[in-house]
């Protein structure tokens, strides 16, 4: 029944109403706020043309030479030039209107350092330094949030800022993974492929996604990384030897071949042994049969599937026998691998393959079938 | 003491406990909002400094295995696995299980790709119906294809015999008809680079109706104009924007949507791969998981990746929906009581303690507290004993809830990935959040209490699901899900 409105009801009912109401009303700011938005990010864009446009200009502007017994400092006064005009624009505006010009000014800089070289790019990192970006940066990589530091370390990175490397080498021991790999990427940028013993000394607990990151680097400056590679492998800690390990493979240098025999012998981990002899496999050096051959026998599953494995790879029909004889001792999974090894050791292994695939229908020629249909011989595995 | 003095003490008990449990879990998706709120702001802000193009580039990438299961997907597969194939990854195998169909699937498959039967063995380490063949594509266009024809046995049969032929470690299971996005993988792998404890990672669906379709991709973004896709939208955000993302946060995400997730194929074989007993096995898998990696003292963690990476056709017509909704439900309820032994049992740390009896409680049992809520309400009405007051209050600050949620995720959406580019369609959705508490709202409650009778029946089947297709002017296929 209706009874009249106690003033306890009253309020909770305004409240909810009023609450209702503002949850609308942040509703139709978020739209509204949306449209503002697009028209900020149209007149920062309008900015961003005209620092492009002037930019450009003042890169590509053609400078006197210096006199022949001028000093260094000379250039220097001569880029200052070129931007005096804009320092005192800048030093007329509120703080407001200086802030967002010196941003949208950062992004344009930081943008056409990625695409310039030479004197151009020296005259740009010269600017990035005159309007005290690169302090500014330096002093973001000591900031209490995890994602300023690490925009700053990339950003230290694509201005190719010199002045940054001891921040980054230092942030290469940050606490966040993002900060470190950005700080990596940076380094290598300034530094070059030296910038990798530092990393490998310094670098602990890498993780797959930045092994991913490194090896694309890595990648790019080959041998001309196998040094670092090599020296790594005597790294304490176990990821930095097993991405070592894999990149020496997927580099395929020949020098790096002792090394990992080295690893194979003598590691205390399995699991990196196991990777050397991978690698070993990869790269196809007879001198790794030997010690192989020693690990096809071996306890540790890992280590014996890594040596049989790697033995296909190499290919050498001396270690057909003794895989033969490992092949009745496994289990099927194991025996599909020896057999793939063994049809890879030349003509001998090939044609101990097709005996077994001649024989009655069994497990064992289910299995050469599968062999011989991967390596192309359809008309032989059916 | 009457009988009515009884039944009317009954219900105004029921009513106070009704405003109880409303507190309750309304304090709980505050607290949700808030949690997805901060993991999303995170995610945002860590993507940013990952290029997963070097997943592309690296030779160290690990490879996936997409497993597709078909079954009687005749006019549609060629073009589903052609879209497979393109996809933006390293090393990838794409393959499909053709669940036993009764249409010409298999055929088209093996006269487009140039198929032959292929010797490679068939090593089953989960049980699974027999398997007739495997095929592989002489084309070396097609080298990362493989067909299993198996017989039928349903969608976790087939997936099971897929992780069993599966060659890769990552294994990636999605629905057939499901429109991936190019870097969908890059976007899912990443955590298990990130983590080696990473067993699964779950992907947002979001819902294609409405969108530009072109060769399998979503090319433009925009709602459907019909009324049920939009709500479905702003439903779909509520539950992975802000529920999974914040039960990721917590280690406690129990579902991990068939339409698209991958997992670590040997803790898949560890805990014995999809039940087949269940129609909601990719809610029962995950539930496992968390149970067998507790039990065993595995370390383990199971993520959610909030960026759009697959799409789906949402239902357009009450009858599918509430078909749809019927078998989300029994599957959920299916998965609670086959792993009832966790429920707030501590061993299995936050699962145990607050994913499972939130699930049960809020989820399960919500809609049931719900439909007898509006039952109360009526009969205390008709026995005019309604206290008018409380009702009007309670009906005010339950609709404040409901557009706060709905609305709070659209807006994290709205902060974070902004897929919807018009702002028309954003006064759409928030709209939506407000009108869905009338009527809508309502009937999925209605379809989700039926769930419990249909459940009690014995129904294990999945209902016919009519799909339109993607592409305009494509033709229209009808998907048999029931198995």
């Amino acid at each position: 029944m209706l009874t009249p409105f106690p003033i306890e009801f009253m309020i909770i009912v305004t409240f909810a109403v009023v609450a209702t109401l503002f949850v609308i009303l942040i509703s139709v700011a978020l739209v509204i706020h949306k449209a503002i938005e697009a028209q900020k990010i149209w007149r920062e864009d309008r900015l961003y043309e005209e620092y492009s446009v002037l930019f450009a200009e003042l890169l590509l502007q053609e400078l006197p030479s210096p006199a022949f017994d001028a000093k260094p400092s000379a250039v220097f006064r001569q880029y200052d030039r070129l931007i005096a005009p804009i320092q005192a624009k800048l030093k007329g505006f509120s703080t407001r209107r200086r802030r967002r010009h010196r941003h949208v000014l950062q992004k344009v800089l930081i943008d056409f350092a990625q695409d310039l070289s030479g004197e151009a790019a020296e005259r740009l990192v010269y600017f990035f330094y005159a309007f005290g970006f690169v302090e500014e940066l330096c002093q973001l990589l000591k900031s209490r949030h995890w994602w300023i530091r690490a925009q700053a370390a990339r950003d230290l990175g694509l201005v190719r800022a010199r002045r940054g490397i001891s921040y980054l080498t230092a942030a290469l021991e940050d606490a966040h993974p993002d900060v470190r790999n950005q700080a990596m990427q940076s380094l290598i940028v300034l530094v070059g492929v030296e910038a990798l013993r530092t990393i490998f000394r310094i670098s602990r607990e890498l993780s797959e996604w930045t092994q991913v990151e490194l090896s694309v680097i890595v990648m790019g400056f080959k041998e001309r990384a196998v040094p670092y590679l090599i020296e790594a492998l005597d790294s304490s800690d176990e990821s930095v030897v097993l991405f070592s390990i894999e990149m020496l493979s997927q580099i395929g240098f020949v020098a790096a071949v002792d090394p990992l025999l080295n690893v194979l012998s003598t590691h205390p981990r399995t699991n990196v042994r196991a990777k050397a002899a991978e690698a070993l496999g990869r790269l196809g050096d007879g001198r790794a049969e030997e010690p192989l051959l020693s690990n096809i026998s071996s306890g540790d599953s890992g280590l014996r599937l890594s040596a049989i494995e790697a033995l296909g790879r190499i290919g050498s029909p001396k270690a057909v026998q003794p895989l033969l004889r490992q092949w009745e001792r496994r289990e099927i999974r194991e025996r599909v691998l020896i057999a793939r090894a063994i049809a890879r050791c030349g003509e001998e292994g090939l044609s101990v393959i097709r005996t077994i695939a001649q024989g009655e229908p069994s497990l064992n020629t289910a299995i050469v079938g599968q062999v011989l249909e991967e390596l192309g011989y359809l008309e032989e595995a059916a | 003491m009457t009988f009515l003095d009884v039944v009317q003490a009954v219900l105004e008990t029921y009513f106070f406990f009704a405003i109880g449990y409303f507190i309750v879990v309304n304090l709980t998706y505050t607290f949700f909002l808030g949690l997805s709120f901060k993991e999303i702001l995170y995610y945002m802000r860590h993507n940013s400094f990952g290029n997963l193009r070097l997943l592309v580039q690296s030779e160290i990438t690990p490879p996936v295995s997409i497993l597709a299961p078909a079954y009687n997907e005749e006019p549609t597969v060629v073009e589903s696995v052609k879209s497979l194939l393109k996809l933006n990854y390293g090393t990838y195998e794409v393959v499909v299980i053709n669940d036993g169909s009764r249409d010409g699937t298999l055929k088209r498959l093996i006269q487009e790709f140039h198929l032959y039967r292929s010797k490679r063995l068939y090593l089953p380490s989960i049980e699974a119906k027999p398997v007739r063949a495997i095929y592989r594509s002489k084309k070396p266009a097609y080298r990362n294809l493989v067909v299993v024809d198996k017989e039928n046995g349903g969608k976790a049969d087939a997936l099971n015999v897929g992780v069993n032929v599966a060659q890769y470690e990552f294994i990636c299971a999605i629905d057939a008809d499901s429109l991936l996005e190019e870097d969908a993988l890059q976007k899912v792998v990443k955590p298990f680079l990130e983590d080696p404890k990473m067993i699964a990672v779950g992907g947002i669906v979001r819902i294609a109706n409405g969108c530009k379709v072109v060769n399998g991709r979503v090319i433009e973004v925009r709602l459907s104009n019909k009324f049920l896709p939009i709500f479905q939208v702003v439903e779909y955000f509520r539950a992975f924007l802000s529920g999974r993302m914040a039960w990721q946060g917590l280690n406690g995400l129990l579902i991990i949507s068939g339409a698209f997730g991958l997992f670590r194929r040997s803790a898949m074989i560890d805990v014995g791969g999809y039940r087949h007993d269940t129609v909601g096995e990719d809610m029962e898998l995950v539930v496992r998981l968390h149970r067998k990696m507790r039990e065993w003292r595995r370390p383990y963690r199971i993520a959610f990746v909030p960026d759009p990476v697959c799409w789906t056709e949402a239902p357009e017509s009450t009858k599918i929906l509430s078909r749809q909704r019927n078998r989300w439900h029994r599957g959920l309820l299916d998965a609670m009581l086959i792993h009832k032994k966790m429920f707030m049992n501590p061993s299995y740390g936050v699962v145990g303690l607050a994913a499972m009896p939130y699930f049960v409680i809020v989820e399960l049992l919500g809609p049931v507290f719900e439909f007898v809520g509006y039952l109360t309400v009526v009969l205390l009405l008709l026995l005019e004993a309604l206290n008018i007051q409380m009702t009007i209050l309670f009906f005010i600050v339950a609709l404040f809830y409901g557009v706060m949620y709905s609305v709070g995720a659209v807006l994290l959406e709205e902060i974070s990935f902004q897929r919807y580019p018009r702002a028309r369609d954003l006064a759409l959705l928030l709209s939506f959040g407000v009108i869905e508490n009338f009527g809508y709202r309502q009937l999925t409650t209605w379809w989700r209490v039926k769930a419990f009778w249909d459940y009690a029946r014995g129904k294990k089947g999945w209902g016919v699901m009519h799909r339109k297709g993607f592409e305009a002017g494509k033709h229209e296929s009808s998907i048999q899900e029931a198995r």
